[in-house]
């Protein structure tokens, strides 16, 4: 399992939490997705083998947010 | 009926949009792809503009209105609770004045992270638990009967937004379950027109808002953050509030007291349903004072007079005379009084 923790400075308000988190049931091979509101980030658990980090940035960037990857 | 008129106000002005950049998950979710898309996504980059020829798939409007049906139940029912929570804590003036603080600061808070002021006022947003959002976000995907918009649009009460959190701190400051209920039923009455417009246009309506959306809710939460916070200052007495400054400055109408045979000096207000008047009055200091509280069929919070520092509290009937015996004070000293939800107040100066 890989977990990544992505910076995404364009959260406005609690919304974009669940609207970000939903991306764990969109995308296969995503285990979990906490988004934080307050810190503006979100932490990633994925399978590398069923799914690239490509393939969730875009995800992310298709909700209209602008993300960076802040530690490996 | 004050509160809730604001309410109802509120829920016009900026409720809907608020609500439904916190809920429209929830509904877009129960609804169809289609919409979900063109509601909840925000605008993807160079698309300012939206799809604004799309038409309205057939069928939105069923769904939209059992789940706002729901939702106004819903919160109606937490209104009342609220409003028992708060009747149970029975809170004194000096409480109720505590309440209105932080009610204000958290609606001021709220309103300074709308306006991105600074990244510390983020905190004043709640985020629910991720096991209540995994929930309902599963559920609203997993089926798509009449059902689902109906139990969502009650959910909603579990992940209220900012403006909505501020009506809730309201009807527990009620300390009435009716009036908690008024409350959050006229507040949710009030945003159910522009949620519903705004659900069944997608994004018609959303992009051309959502630029001035944002800064109109927070300044108006601003502006009702200020006003708890000048209620709990005219709960205190205190004459640093805003209506007590004005006082001061623009000269309000004075009448002064009128010395009776006994020694006793007699002052008198006219209890109205808009206030006090008048709202300066002069006596003369180290004599007790006769103070006569007349109401003529007066119906609002007026009726519930109060004068924070000598602990007094009266409820006065709709329609008569009250006499309240105020002991002797010494000269300089101000006494302010108010109503019993701070709206309204004066001050009796001892000369």
């Amino acid at each position: 399992m890989t977990r990544k923790i992505l910076k995404v400075n364009e959260m406005s308000c609690p919304a974009c939490v669940m609207r970000l988190e939903s991306i764990e049931d969109e995308l296969p091979g995503i285990y979990r997705i906490d988004a934080s509101y307050h810190r503006q980030e979100m932490v990633v658990e994925f399978d590398e083998s069923l799914v690239t980090m490509a393939q969730i940035l875009q995800a992310v960037e298709q909700k209209g947010y602008h993300p960076l990857i802040k530690e490996t | 009926m004050v509160n809730a008129l604001i309410a109802l106000i509120t829920g016009l002005t900026t409720g809907g949009l608020s609500c439904l950049a916190v809920q429209g998950g929830l509904l877009a979710s129960s609804l169809a792809a289609q919409l979900e898309q063109d509601v909840q996504q925000p605008r993807p980059p160079r698309s300012r503009q939206g799809n604004a020829d799309r038409p309205v798939p057939p069928g939105m409007a069923a769904p939209i209105l059992l789940f706002l049906a729901a939702k106004l139940a819903a919160y109606t029912l937490l209104g009342f609770l609220l409003g028992l929570a708060g009747s149970m804590v029975q809170l004194g003036t000096i409480g109720r004045a505590v309440l209105q603080f932080a009610i204000g600061v958290f609606m001021i808070g709220n309103a300074l992270r709308m306006l991105n002021v600074h990244p510390i006022f983020r905190y004043f947003a709640f985020e629910p638990p991720k096991v209540l959002t995994r929930y309902l976000r599963r559920r609203a995907k997993r089926d798509t009967g009449w059902l689902t918009p109906l139990l969502l649009g009650a959910l909603t009460v579990l992940i209220p937004c900012g403006v909505t959190q501020s009506m809730m701190a309201l009807a527990v400051a009620t300390g009435d379950p009716f009036a908690g209920a008024a409350i959050l039923f006229a507040f949710t009455l009030g945003a159910s027109p522009v949620f519903f417009a705004v659900a069944y246009f997608a994004t018609r309506l959303g992009t051309r808002l959502e630029r001035y959306f944002n800064r109109l809710v927070a300044v108006t939460v601003l502006v009702l953050g200020f006003v708890a916070i000048e209620t709990g200052l005219n709960l205190m007495g205190s004459p640093y509030s805003i209506s007590a400054l004005a006082r001061n400055l623009t000269g309000a109408p004075v009448a002064a007291a009128e010395a009776m045979p006994d020694g006793a000096q007699v002052l008198s207000i006219d209890v109205k349903n808009y206030g006090y008047i008048p709202e300066v009055l002069v006596a003369a200091a180290d004599r007790p004072v006769r103070l006569e509280l007349k109401t003529w069929n007066t119906r609002s919070c007026s009726r519930a007079f109060t004068i924070p520092a000598l602990k007094l509290e009266k409820l006065l009937p709709a329609t008569g005379t009250v006499v309240v015996e105020i002991p002797p004070q010494p000269a300089g000293s101000v006494l302010q009084f108010s109503c019993s939800m701070g709206m309204y107040g004066g001050v009796i100066r001892f000369n």
